[in-house]
């Protein structure tokens, strides 16, 4: 019986000299993003843009004299894979993990790396995120309540829409941005007219439209991810529903144009700025950088907000001159006005990043965005 | 009353797909008393399939007629090579081992196809192009249907109609309801027990096809893994109708779609799929084997 624990000592033993030698080589960083899957476009673009930056950084000799090494999990934007992927980049003793891109996989890993000691930061956006304080997990993109005080805002003050309908499916970051938005708006006095449900994937939104084109709305609001937003808009408009469509951030991705097709123009997407509209040298560069090696754009801001996170991890690292997760975590906890491709990157105390600044842009008819509000 | 006939129209044409994909579910079960698990795979295989060809001969911009003929022919006829293929391959050497074993056969048959669809066209959505059908639409009152719901429609009824007729006043037709109800007696009649196997599938398979062509033209996002949902809402209206029974299909199909939408519009979507199951239960309750019955033909 007592040959147990001499043997777990052992392979504690083992193992703590397997990593340490393997520990002495580079410096792993984990990709957890949806590769494949609805939202394989996005994954696929942190992915990229993590590549794109650890090139950089390994040309110039790494980080601590190491080369860093990119180890990616393909966790297919659902809960299941995501603590596959977790179990996984941890025994591969990565020291800081990178997405996920929806809030439901990133919350389902969330736990995981915070008990192994890995530092995370991810785009999603649910409030749920940071509720645990965990002091590995940084949010490189804003929460949905920040969102949400924006939409009330725009919707109530700039627009005076006097019936909204509230639509979102039943992932952990649209049930959240539903929840704070609807919030935000009851503490405006807003009239929603209908708060509804969609189950995403399943291609067929007419009933639920129908029900809603007989309350006659002004705005419909959804707050999900592109690929049911496209076909929302779509259906929208092909049952003659004259109502405004404003899409939550999620919908901001160039596949929203191409389902929704020709009922696009018009649209309204609100996101914090795009790519192309970031007004510093970095964010120019770096799209630059990207265009040159991959031959495309990223899909949408939210790679960028994930390589911030990636950036301000390496940034520390390099300052402190240590692979000490908890050091490194304290300091960026400290962290003010890193420059950012996204803009200044400040974190507070339980990983939320400060200082967001959203936009609503109108879909053109070739597919460009043109800023609405705020109006300058 | 212009939000329910809404309600129906959108209902009907979902539900009419449903019913093409359950007559795939139903002959198959008609005459082999299998369960044809690979259908819903096969389904949105012909959505690749479509977009492919739809691609490679006419380019991104064309519409016409011609056009989108061809693409239908196109796409249903290799579907269908596939559907004969699956048969010969998973289906044929099971045929006299225990029923279990062919059903298993069926579900590692769809994930053979869901994976090579993976493989092939790649695991991220394809979007059909907007203009293969014109965007038109018409208003009645405050009940709008658009050109794509009138062709899926209309051609669906007039499939269902024709094989109906080409099931019940043709010699084939006749050939297969003997087939389905007992194979050693049409052996012994001289029917070609395997060739009537393999119309089944070329039948069931295009249908199909259209189906899943139809789904890529209305909705425009497809997925790999998109049968899975198509394959299970038709086999529930199979079953709804009377599994091995045509008619059954497709009403059980139409009954399936009309249920959801209406559900969705007067209750809730949240309440959709709940109401829809506890629909089949009760119905399964009173009649065990669906509205019209489990047989192909009667046994006199």
């Amino acid at each position: 019986m007592n040959m147990l624990p001499k043997f777990a000592a052992s392979l504690a033993v083992c193992s703590a000299l397997v990593s340490a030698s393997v520990a002495a080589d580079v410096i792993k960083i984990g990709v957890q993003a949806p590769i494949t899957g609805e939202y394989a476009n996005e994954g696929q673009s942190i992915n990229n843009g993590v590549k794109l930056i650890v090139d950089q950084y390994n040309a110039k000799g790494g980080v601590l004299g190491k080369k860093i090494e990119v180890i990616t999990c393909d966790d297919q934007g659902t809960a299941q894979q995501a603590a596959i992927c977790a179990k996984k980049l941890v025994n591969e003793g990565v020291k800081a993990v990178i997405g996920s891109y929806t809030s439901g996989a990133t919350e389902a890993a969330q736990t995981a790396y915070f008990r192994a000691g890995v530092l995370q930061t991810s785009d999603g956006t649910s409030d749920s995120l940071t509720k645990h304080k965990y002091w590995t997990f940084f949010r490189n993109s804003f929460p949905n309540s920040a969102e949400a005080d924006y939409i009330a805002e725009y919707f109530v003050d700039a627009k005076k829409y006097k019936k909204i309908v509230v639509l979102s499916d039943y992932s952990s970051y649209s049930t959240d941005l539903a929840a704070a938005t609807m919030k935000a708006l009851k503490a405006k006095n807003a009239n929603v007219i209908y708060e509804g449900k969609i189950k995403a994937g399943t291609q067929n939104f007419t009933a639920t439209l129908t029900k809603i084109k007989s309350m006659e709305p002004d705005v419909i609001f959804f707050g999900g991810y592109y690929t049911d937003g496209g076909l929302l808009r779509a259906q929208q408009e092909q049952l003659g529903i004259k109502a405004d469509f404003v899409g939550g951030d999620s919908n901001d991705n160039p596949d929203f144009m191409k389902l929704a097709g020709s009922s696009a123009k018009g649209a309204y997407l609100v996101n914090v700025p795009t790519p192309d509209i970031l007004p510093y040298d970095i964010a120019k560069q770096f799209l630059a950088d990207y265009q040159a090696k991959f031959n495309m754009m990223p899909s949408s801001v939210w790679a960028l907000m994930n390589v911030d996170g990636l950036r301000a991890i390496l940034h520390t690292m390099e300052q402190l001159k240590t692979e000490d997760t908890k050091a490194i975590s304290d300091s960026m906890h400290k962290m003010k006005d890193f420059p950012g491709i996204t803009g200044p990157v400040t974190f507070r105390e339980d990983g939320e990043r400060i200082g967001a600044g959203y936009m609503t842009y109108e879909v053109q008819a070739d597919n460009k965005y043109k800023i609405v509000y705020p109006t300058k | 009353m212009d939000i329910f006939i809404q309600q129906m129209v959108n209902g009907l044409t979902i539900g009419s797909l449903y019913a093409l994909v359950a007559l795939g579910y139903t002959m198959v079960y008609g005459v082999m008393r299998l369960i044809n698990f690979a259908h819903g795979d096969l389904v949105a295989m012909s959505a690749f399939v479509g977009l492919t060809v739809y691609t490679q001969i006419f380019g991104e911009n064309i519409t016409s007629l011609v056009a989108v003929i061809t693409v239908f022919v196109f796409t249903a006829a290799i579907v269908a090579l596939v559907g004969v293929l699956l048969e010969r391959l998973a289906y044929r050497p099971l045929r006299t081992a225990p029923r279990l074993s062919a059903v298993v056969s069926a579900l590692g048959a769809g994930l053979v196809i869901q994976n090579s669809v993976m493989l092939i066209w790649g695991p991220n959505m394809k979007i059909f192009p907007s203009n293969i059908f014109p965007s038109t639409i018409w208003s009645f009152g405050g009940v709008v249907i658009t050109f794509t719901q009138v062709m899926i429609l209309g051609l669906s009824s007039i499939l269902m109609v024709g094989l109906y007729f080409f099931i019940n006043r043709t010699k084939i037709g006749t050939a297969i309801r003997a087939v389905a109800i007992d194979q050693d007696a049409a052996k012994l009649m001289g029917i070609n027990v395997n060739r009537i196997i393999m119309i089944i599938f070329v039948i069931g398979s295009a249908l199909g096809a259209v189906a899943g062509l139809f789904i890529g033209v209305y909705y425009r996002g497809v997925t790999f893994d998109m049968g899975w949902m198509y394959g299970l809402n038709a086999f529930v209206a199979a079953i709804m109708g009377g599994i091995g029974n045509i008619p059954g299909a497709m009403l059980g199909g139409l009954m399936l779609g009309l249920f959801n939408a209406m559900i969705t519009g007067y209750i809730s979507s949240q309440w959709a799929e709940t109401f829809t199951f506890v629909l089949l239960i009760v119905i399964l309750v009173f009649r065990p084997t669906g509205i019209l019955g489990e047989k192909v033909a009667e046994k006199v």
